[in-house]
């Protein structure tokens, strides 16, 4: 019960100050991120990796993509 | 006129690469992280199922100034490393791949090649820079008190010169060396070297780069500028001029093919 009440404490419209920004910068991390892997013609490694990689790495996953993922030759 | 092209092209490919959009949200998230997870560390602790009962651990109160140096800590390493990764290839990528050949064949001049580069990649890194102190100013004087814009834009200024200073070593190794990845450990490994240095020679070395984000936090406390931070920032625009002479002095001589 105690655990219960001192979630209930979080004063939740402090805390979508936090979490809205953070969500909305990784969106678009991944959405960019995905679509540059869906135009881009060869990528280093599979692309299903990067695929991966990009869905299911929370933030990291796309900045790694971006760096090591593309290729411009 | 053909350093402007080259400069065009330089932004044109950085858009079309997307760093345009990595590089500034990947700022404002360093900067944004450290004064968000302090600020709800109470909490945070609490969700996780909280303290034992009993347990009493003081939370510092935290000044504006010190958030400031959240941010800039972040800067300091992960952002370093952002950029070193980031403008790894700018050169050495094209020299690999031939492209800096194809280029170069026409009548392009070596400076105006390379300061092409360093100043798309700097407006690039300043802008994602600015934007993320930006972040971090909106949530200071949301959560932790008042910080003007004046001593924002001062901050940002100071640390926009360090910042100057990775980019240009960066684009140096970059004219040195052909292989991304040594050019991107380089610059790392020499900005951690700097900083090491300056550690332990800290009593001589009082202008150097690596203590700017020391005189911004004392500019913040005082309220005035420190006459250190002037004399440190004059030594990091003279070392920018040098690297950027340097490397162009480099290509210059060095043979292509190699």
């Amino acid at each position: 019960m105690e655990e219960i009440n001192s979630i209930n404490e979080i004063d939740w419209t402090d805390m979508l100050t936090v979490i809205v920004p953070m969500l909305v910068i990784q969106a678009i991390l991944l959405i960019a991120a995905i679509i540059d892997l869906i135009r881009i013609e060869r990528t280093n490694g599979p692309k299903w990796a990067w695929a991966l990689v990009i869905v299911f790495i929370n933030i990291i996953g796309p900045i790694i993509y971006f760096i090591f993922g593309r290729r411009n030759d | 006129m053909q350093w402007w092209t080259l400069f065009q092209k330089e932004l044109i490919e950085n858009v079309r690469n997307i760093k345009w959009i990595w590089v500034p949200l990947v700022m404002i998230l360093l900067a944004i992280v450290d004064p968000l997870t302090n600020y709800f560390l109470p909490q945070i602790i609490d969700a996780a199922g909280g303290m034992p009962d009993g347990t009493e651990i003081q939370l510092p109160e935290y000044q504006p100034s010190d958030v400031v140096m959240m941010s800039l800590g972040q800067f300091n390493s992960l952002g370093v490393l952002v950029i070193a990764l980031m403008s790894m290839g700018t050169i050495a990528g094209e020299r690999k791949s031939g492209v800096a050949e194809l280029i170069l064949v026409k009548p392009v001049s070596y400076t105006n090649y390379i300061t092409a580069k360093w100043a798309s990649l700097s407006l690039l890194t300043l802008t994602s820079i600015t934007l993320g102190m930006i972040a971090s100013w909106y949530y200071i004087n949301l959560l932790f008190g008042d910080l003007s814009f004046g001593a924002l834009l001062q901050v940002v200024f100071f640390y926009g010169l360090w910042i100057l200073l990775v980019v240009s070593i960066s684009i140096f190794y970059n004219t040195l060396f052909k292989i991304p990845g040594l050019v991107a450990f380089l610059t790392f490994a020499t900005v951690i070297l700097m900083g090491v240095i300056t550690s332990i020679f800290a009593h001589v070395l009082e202008w150097s780069p690596n203590n700017i984000s020391n005189y911004i936090q004392q500019m913040l406390v005082t309220g005035s500028v420190p006459s250190d931070l002037i004399g440190a920032s004059l030594v990091t625009l003279i070392m920018i001029v040098l690297l950027v002479g340097g490397s162009v002095f480099i290509f210059k001589t060095k043979d292509m093919a190699e």
